[in-house]
């Protein structure tokens, strides 16, 4: 028999922080969105700080949280050393702190947050390879845990060059280290983990069965080649080199995209939860954001490429993680505080631990701010720009209020 | 002679519900069989779960088992998870379905 233990899990004190503190740096994210400009420069020191505010401070945070939970369950094994993401937390919280303050107020300060995070991203990297060693089954989502870990430390330790240099102790080309710091982490790490983690969660929770893994395995290598070709060729200044990489990338992208079309043909569940709204707008996202990203790359339109980040950080990868909180806090809490009570006495749903009108106001908030404020950057309108960091700011406040309820239910 | 039957089990199994989608394990079709042995009464429960990875597995194994185990006169509880055949949604009941919006 094939069995998980749940003494895999680890304790709700330890994952909790990450999700709480995930949440309140997306609140700040948004409210530091209404300051901005609808025309900027990536290498502006202000963008840099949203960045790693939005990237380190909310989605590198929640994914370090919900790896802690969902690695034993991927692996079929106990972390190596749990306790250590007890040190990752305030390494990577204060490091990502010390790394926005740098940005925006001190610069001298950069290294030191940059640091502080390097050190974080090592112990989990190195704690995730050691959880791999245990297991001795070999999946897809396996293989991607293992290449977004070495692209991560890749990505961390490019970033951590870039942070020397900006602070004058090292001498490097920042336009160019910059590129292959951003690929390592966002395709590298960021996106690979997402398309791993889709593969165990999208189907669990629509109850999708049957299905071929064909195209994500397709996915899943052109990512991977594509990642180190950019990478290498951001490091080695060659462009050509880069865009061969962009080529591959996109087609992994679109594998991965009919990968998930063939999972929700064959989805059960029809509910249209928040979950299963913010799934919709997440590729929809994607979808939209490669199609302007292929407009940016022929006709090198920086209004375009603005908007290309845009929706796939805001409307991609940030509804792939608040959708996937209204369905991973409730089970960790219930986990944790209801579950022992089950045949004792009555105990709630996972959908019954949220307000449904709170999290749909979240939705609507945030699929609004996403679409003026990424119409906003296409158009350079200041308008339209500052209408949508205004409703995203909206849906910050509803999500803010509908995780702190879901964390203290049933205290 | 154990007067345990099919039925008792799958009754008892029935109070353990999924809390992810709200049915109870027998309605959603993940009880395959509960082999009784008729001089012991020692009970073998066949089952399934509607996804390999599911981080509740074996507390979900332990609520069958201890659900079970509540039966009059039970013997020995085994649980076996079994993934052949797999589970689909037309293993599960009308009502499931329905709710699922599988129908």
């Amino acid at each position: 028999m094939k069995a998980i233990s749940s003494d895999f899990a680890p304790p709700l004190k330890l994952i909790s922080p990450f999700f709480s503190a995930g949440v309140i740096f997306y609140l700040l994210s948004m409210i530091a969105l209404l300051f901005f400009e609808p025309s900027f420069a990536y290498e502006q020191m202000d963008v840099a700080g949203w960045l790693h505010l939005f990237l380190l401070g909310f989605v590198m945070m929640i994914i370090f949280g919900a790896m802690a939970q969902l690695v034993p369950v991927v692996l079929e094994a106990g972390h190596a050393v749990v306790d250590v993401y007890y040190v990752i937390f305030p390494l990577l919280l204060t490091g990502a702190s010390l790394m926005v303050i740098g940005f925006w107020i001190i610069p001298q300060i950069l290294p030191y947050g940059g640091l502080l995070v390097l050190v974080a991203m090592i112990i989990f990297a190195v704690e995730n390879m050691a959880t791999l060693k245990k297991t001795t089954i070999s999946t897809l989502t396996i293989k991607t845990v293992a290449w977004s870990n070495g692209y991560l430390l890749l990505g961390i330790l490019t970033g951590f060059a870039i942070a020397l240099g900006f602070s004058g102790y090292l001498s490097i080309n920042i336009p160019l280290m910059l590129k292959a710091h951003v690929y390592a982490v966002l395709g590298g790490y960021v996106v690979l983990t997402i398309i791993g983690l889709s593969l165990i969660l999208i189907p669990m929770f629509s109850l999708a069965h049957g299905f071929k893994e064909d195209a994500i395995q397709r996915a899943f290598k052109l990512v991977i080649v594509g990642v180190g070709i950019v990478f290498a060729g951001a490091l080695f200044s060659q462009k050509w080199l880069m865009y061969i990489g962009y080529t591959i990338n996109t087609i992994g992208v679109l594998f991965y995209i009919w990968q998930i079309y063939i999972i929700a043909k064959l989805t059960v569940r029809k509910e249209l939860d928040v979950w299963a709204k913010s799934m919709i707008f997440a590729f929809g996202s994607l979808v939209f954001s490669i199609m302007t990203g292929l407009v940016a790359l022929v006709t090198n339109d920086q209004a375009m490429l603005h908007a290309t980040v845009w929706f796939l950080l805001l409307g991609f990868v940030s509804s792939m993680i608040t959708g996937h909180l209204y369905k991973i806090v409730p089970f960790l809490v219930w986990f944790e505080r209801f579950a022992p009570l089950v045949g004792k006495e009555k105990v709630p749903m996972l959908h019954e631990m949220y307000s449904k009108e709170g999290a749909a106001m979240m939705f609507n908030f945030t699929v609004a701010g996403v679409v003026l404020g990424g119409f906003g950057l296409l158009f350079e309108s200041n308008m339209l720009f500052k209408a949508g960091a205004s409703f995203l700011f909206g849906g910050a406040l509803f999500l803010f209020i509908g995780m702190r309820k879901m964390l203290a239910y049933g205290k | 002679m154990c007067s345990i039957t099919k039925e008792n089990v799958f009754d008892a199994i029935s109070t353990v519900i999924d809390p992810e989608v709200g049915f109870n394990l027998v309605e959603m079709g993940l009880i395959y069989d509960a082999i009784i042995d008729e001089e012991t009464c020692n009970v073998h429960v066949v089952m399934t779960l509607s996804t390999q990875g599911c981080p509740l597995h074996q507390m979900i194994t332990t609520w069958v088992k201890e659900a079970t185990e509540r039966i009059e006169d039970v013997g020995e509880v085994e649980v076996e998870v079994v993934w052949e055949p797999a589970w689909n949604i037309s293993m599960a009941d009308d009502n499931v379905k329905q709710a699922l919006g599988g129908m």
